[in-house]
């Protein structure tokens, strides 16, 4: 079953076009990598599966719900309070990690099943525990986002947007602002979770981790979906002239 | 210096000092709050709201304390009256109420400035990591970017503190026994400027302790930005 559905998605800023009739599925346990040059549109693309940016046309569907459809050649979207709930099946990890400084990571983690699902403070905790010895940092519980380094803050962000139970996770250039060694530690977690099926969207700069920990991958060139292919046939056998000048250029 | 002078002008000086405190503690506990409403509405969605922060804002920095005092105390009540005996009744205030509430509203629009600032400069991910959370936008308001806000302001709202207690000397402009005016009545009295200078260091110390607590609250709420655990 599809868990995210992107059908013709146009997203438009002014006269620039972002999005141009992008469409994409991704089924239950994949693990689909995007990738492509900056200003290519795959950001604005996860960025509108969460609500965070909102499409021109065409239609987003998560887990069997409506969160966005065309009428009259207009983007409709239902009331916020729907929008929400939608939305709380993804759960995303930011470049920038946007952990809250004032909490400790036990807290950052907590605060949203604590919050929005309502359940109780010594069973959030007690969750988030399991998450943070599955991205490696019990030790970390009661420590300040500040005296973590980057690696460390992006597997709090993983383990934070875990806690939420998401039916699909959504990763913006996860990678992107760690030094290399750091950049190891949260490309061993995210593959941790490939390990578990969990279903996953990946927007990364990453040629190695989307290689080696994608189902699919997905090249987007100026607001379109150019090929997608498995890993293996889409980094060795490229088939549109833009991937080929992509791939030599990153390698 | 004459300690026998100065024993005998203590006692006036020294109540002078609890009604500059009274105004102090009072204007502190009504303004400082009263700002964040005022400071939510200046960055609502609704622009009606927007408008009537703005301009409260606006009117109330923009014209000099002294004249808002002088027109509460001595306006306000004429104003009433041509407008019914109720309103006279409910505006015919003494002094030192007429004071507090004039420095309640002047500071407020102080205080909502620097805090809508505040809010305004806790980064754009912070909302959006509250978002993706499911939290709702009043929800993200008071978990996520008020507590952070609270470390920032800190410092321009120990700035505004420490104008105010200086500030607590116009109000003997409207006649109430504060220090300033137990020191000029004793320099006037005995032809003498000693109390003054009595005065002036009473009005240090003040701002000395006001100088320590807002050290101390700096360090307070910013403890999480330390980069060592502990």
């Amino acid at each position: 079953m599809a868990i995210l559905s992107i059908e013709h998605v146009v997203k438009k800023y002014g006269a620039f076009t972002a999005l141009n009739d992008v469409s994409l599925t991704v089924e239950k346990g994949e693990a689909v990598a995007i990738i492509g040059s900056s200003g290519s549109g795959k950001s604005t693309l996860l960025r509108c599966v969460n609500d965070l940016e909102r499409i021109s046309a065409g239609r987003i569907v998560i887990d069997g719900e409506t969160l966005a459809d065309t009428k009259d050649g207009a983007a409709v979207y239902p009331p916020e309070k729907t929008v929400r709930r939608i939305c709380m099946k993804t759960g995303m990890v930011f470049q920038h990690f946007n952990l809250f400084p004032h909490l400790t990571c036990l807290e950052n983690i907590a605060i949203a099943p604590v919050r929005v699902r309502g359940r109780s403070r010594a069973q959030a905790e007690e969750t988030a525990r399991e998450l943070l010895a599955v991205v490696g940092l019990e030790s970390k519980a009661g420590a300040y986002p500040a005296q973590l380094s980057g690696g460390q803050k992006q597997r709090v962000a993983i383990a934070r947007a875990l806690a939420m139970e998401p039916q699909i996770m959504l990763f913006d250039e996860p990678t992107s602002a760690l030094d290399p060694e750091t950049t190891n530690e949260v490309i061993a977690t995210i593959q941790k979770l490939v390990a578990r099926r969990t279903t996953m969207l990946i927007v990364t700069h990453d040629m190695r981790f989307a290689r080696e920990s994608a189902s699919r991958v997905l090249f987007m060139d100026e607001g379109k979906i150019l090929e997608e292919n498995t890993p293996q046939a889409l980094f060795d056998r490229p088939q549109n002239p833009r991937l080929q000048a992509f791939l030599r250029s990153v390698r | 210096m004459d300690l026998q002078y100065i024993g005998t002008l203590l006692p006036s000086l020294l109540s002078g000092t609890v009604m500059t405190l009274k105004i102090f503690v009072l204007t502190l506990a009504f303004s400082l709050p009263l700002g964040l409403p005022f400071a939510l509405a200046a960055i609502s969605r609704l622009r009606p709201l927007r408008f009537l922060s703005k301009t409260y804002i606006w009117v109330f920095r923009g014209t000099p304390l002294m004249l808002q005092l002088f027109f509460v105390y001595y306006g306000l009540p004429i104003l009433a009256q041509k407008i019914g005996p109720a309103w006279a009744q409910l505006l015919r205030m003494d002094n030192v109420t007429a004071a507090v509430v004039t420095f309640t509203l002047n500071y407020a629009a102080y205080f909502a400035e620097i805090y809508r600032a505040g809010v305004q400069s806790i980064d754009a991910g912070q909302h959006e990591a509250a978002k993706t959370l499911g939290f709702t936008r009043w929800q993200t308001m008071r978990l996520i970017i008020l507590p952070q806000t609270l470390a920032r302001v800190v410092p321009p709202v120990s700035n505004e503190v420490i104008t105010l207690v200086k500030d607590t000397a116009l109000v003997t402009a409207i006649g109430v026994a504060e220090l300033l005016k137990a020191a000029k009545d004793a320099n006037n009295r005995d032809v003498n400027p000693t109390a003054f200078f009595a005065a002036a260091v009473i009005y240090l110390l003040l701002t000395f302790v006001l100088t320590l607590v807002s050290q101390w609250c700096e360090k307070r709420f910013s403890r999480h930005e330390q980069t060592q655990e502990g």
